[in-house]
């Protein structure tokens, strides 16, 4: 599922190494994509950092790639593209830390950034820890300490550094002391929470989430982690509900119909079909027919329906139109992007319809 | 005749060009003090919680036809239902939660004398200052004439009705000082500077208009509660498929 990303790197980012070279290719091959960002300025309200996904406009994804290729040319611009960065809450970390640190290794152009500094050095901390750079990240840490003696977020940082060189209980002790002064702060419980999945404890996770959405429960991204971790875990159902929510949460947002499209399909039963197939066409709906995956699943639908086990009670007409529109949508699509794969899908469909047909 | 009186340039040197340099001055290191002495407020995670249950509330009311009957009647319930529905108050509760918050919450108080010291301990010593000093002076003209009901905002300290109204004294001069110069803080200490005295006590005031700090939550949860209870559940997903029939009709046509 491509939407969940976002919330997932914010969340896993800098636990461990090993899977962060990869989080960097996918930001660059994705165009859209929403991402929590995990730190919030002093100054800003948590509605702009927080609750809402930032999305990124189709201009200032350009503006950002000019950069990008600019500064790894070494052509300068290293504090637009950090700023840039920082606005679009975008997380691209080796280019980050890399040139990052060579800018703060610099004095004069220490000084130039003026007040922006201290945003930069915590930028390139979290960049150093999701390279695993862990030296550099205590430099920059060690830095906004002695700046900031008694601050939160740098609290919070040493908290991530202690996690992304695993040692948990550390980094455990740092955000319960961190949560007794600030009890509100859902950066910290969110982090607990990433640190739970990072060790594989599932359940933990789950009764974590649970319990900070008994508290922030208008907290979207919280609920899409909420309904990953209960798919990896097979438990349907539960996810489900948590789909139910991003739907009410952001009724025109074709992914979440598509997400729960897919999770009342896997739970099966011919309602749960019936209203999957429903889902997947507001999916269809919604994105313009662009989604691949909903046309796949209304194909799906339309199979598993009249399959002997479920005929019985089919008791309205399914109209057989919808089934046979996508398939040629389908079609149409592969025959244009990929004319290679065409005699494979068109087999493919043509099972699904006698499936259907029969 | 008023046109007679000439101010000594010796006025304008040392009376009323120490008394605006010293007003900004003043209000340059006010700023900083409160700055210094603000504390960043802690929500507590009661009034949060009842934040969000309002905005999940919200959601519901608004895209309830986007999500199956079962699962809409399932979640009224748990926001409605009259033992422990999330948006139900129990009665007698969250009366007056302002007060009984500034009781159990020593911060807030303290917070609200920090910021009434800042702002009358040293309006007081200015204002002892310049009377000290500077009673008594004229201290300038304006340029154009005016009416005898101005002569109480621009002739503060000097008991003459025969002085033209259009003559400054000095005690006038520091209150046009201390009302006239927020435009010159805002322009020198940002927007947010704490000398707006006057936007601040308009916003508390408005927010105790609307009940409470802010607002009164448990009048919030009643209305999303009342609104929750008027929705009718019309599911939108039925006709989505004919929608998307013609979606895709309209692509394989292009």
């Amino acid at each position: 599922m491509r939407l969940c990303r976002g919330f997932h790197e914010a969340f896993s980012g800098s636990t461990r190494s090993g899977h962060l070279g990869r989080s960097h290719k996918t930001s660059q091959s994705r165009s859209v994509r929403p991402l929590l960002q995990v730190f919030e300025l002093p100054g800003r309200t948590r509605e702009e950092s927080g609750a809402v996904p930032a999305m990124v406009g189709a201009n200032e994804e350009r503006e950002l790639e000019r950069l990008e290729k600019q500064v790894e040319e070494g052509g300068g611009g290293v504090v637009e593209y950090l700023a840039l960065l920082r606005k679009l809450k975008q997380r691209r970390s080796t280019v980050v830390a890399t040139h990052g640190l060579q800018l703060l290794n610099k004095p004069s152009a220490r000084s130039k950034l003026g007040s922006d500094l201290w945003t930069v050095y915590e930028q390139v901390a979290i960049a150093c820890m999701d390279v695993h750079a862990l030296d550099a990240a205590k430099k920059c840490i060690n830095a906004l300490d002695t700046k900031f003696p008694d601050s939160m977020r740098v609290g919070r940082l040493e908290g991530m550094w202690y996690e992304a060189k695993g040692s948990w209980h550390k980094a455990e002790k740092v955000y319960s002391n961190l949560l007794t002064e600030n009890p509100s702060d859902t950066v910290l419980h969110k982090r607990r929470i990433a640190m739970a999945k990072a060790q594989g404890n599932m359940t933990a996770a789950v009764e974590g989430l649970n319990k900070y959405l008994e508290t922030f429960m208008a907290d979207y991204d919280a609920w899409r982690e909420l309904a990953d971790i209960y798919t990896s875990l097979l438990m349907y159902k539960q996810a489900a509900f948590c789909f139910e929510e991003l739907i009410l949460a952001h009724p025109t947002n074709a992914l979440y119909h598509l997400g729960y499209a897919e999770l009342l399909y896997t739970i099966g039963g011919i309602d749960n079909l019936r209203t999957a197939r429903k889902y997947y066409s507001a999916a269809i709906e919604l994105s313009g027919g662009q989604n691949m995956r909903a046309l796949y699943g209304v194909c799906l639908c339309g199979a598993a329906m009249n399959q002997p086990k479920s005929r019985g009670r089919t008791e309205e007409k399914e109209s057989q139109e919808l089934i046979s529109l996508a398939a040629s949508v389908i079609m149409k699509e592969y025959k244009e992007k990929a004319p290679s794969k065409v005699g494979l899908v068109s087999s493919i469909l043509d099972k699904q319809k006698q499936l259907a047909a029969a | 005749m008023a046109n007679d009186l000439v101010l000594d340039t010796q006025i304008r040197d040392w009376v009323l060009a120490p008394l605006s340099l010293v007003m900004v001055l003043i209000g340059v290191l006010r700023h900083f003090v409160s700055k210094m002495m603000r504390t960043t407020p802690n929500p507590d995670l009661k009034a949060v919680k009842e934040g969000q249950v309002v905005l999940r509330a919200r959601f519901l009311k608004a895209g309830a036809n986007y999500i199956p009957a079962r699962s809409f009647q399932m979640r009224k319930l748990y926001y409605n239902n009259e033992e422990n529905g999330l948006l139900h108050v129990p009665k007698g509760q969250g009366a007056n939660p302002m007060q009984a918050q500034m009781l159990s919450d020593p911060t807030m108080a303290m917070d609200m004398m920090k910021k009434n010291l800042s702002m009358i301990i040293p309006q007081t010593l200015t204002f002892a200052w310049v009377n000290f000093f500077f009673s008594g002076f004229v201290a300038a003209k304006i340029p154009f004439p005016l009416t005898q009901r101005f002569r109480s905002m621009l002739q503060n300290g000097i008991d003459l009705s025969s002085v033209d109204v259009s003559y400054v004294s000095s005690r006038s001069w520091y209150f046009l000082n201390l009302f006239g110069l927020r435009g010159l803080f805002s322009l020198i200490l940002g927007e947010e500077n704490a000398i707006d005295d006057t936007q601040r006590m308009m916003q508390t005031q408005m927010a105790m208009q609307m009940g409470g700090f802010g607002s009164d939550p448990a009048k919030a949860l009643g209305a999303e509660k009342d609104g929750l209870d008027l929705v009718q559940h019309d599911w939108a997903l039925p006709k989505s498929e004919q929608r998307a029939e013609s979606v895709l009709r309209h692509l394989l046509q292009t």
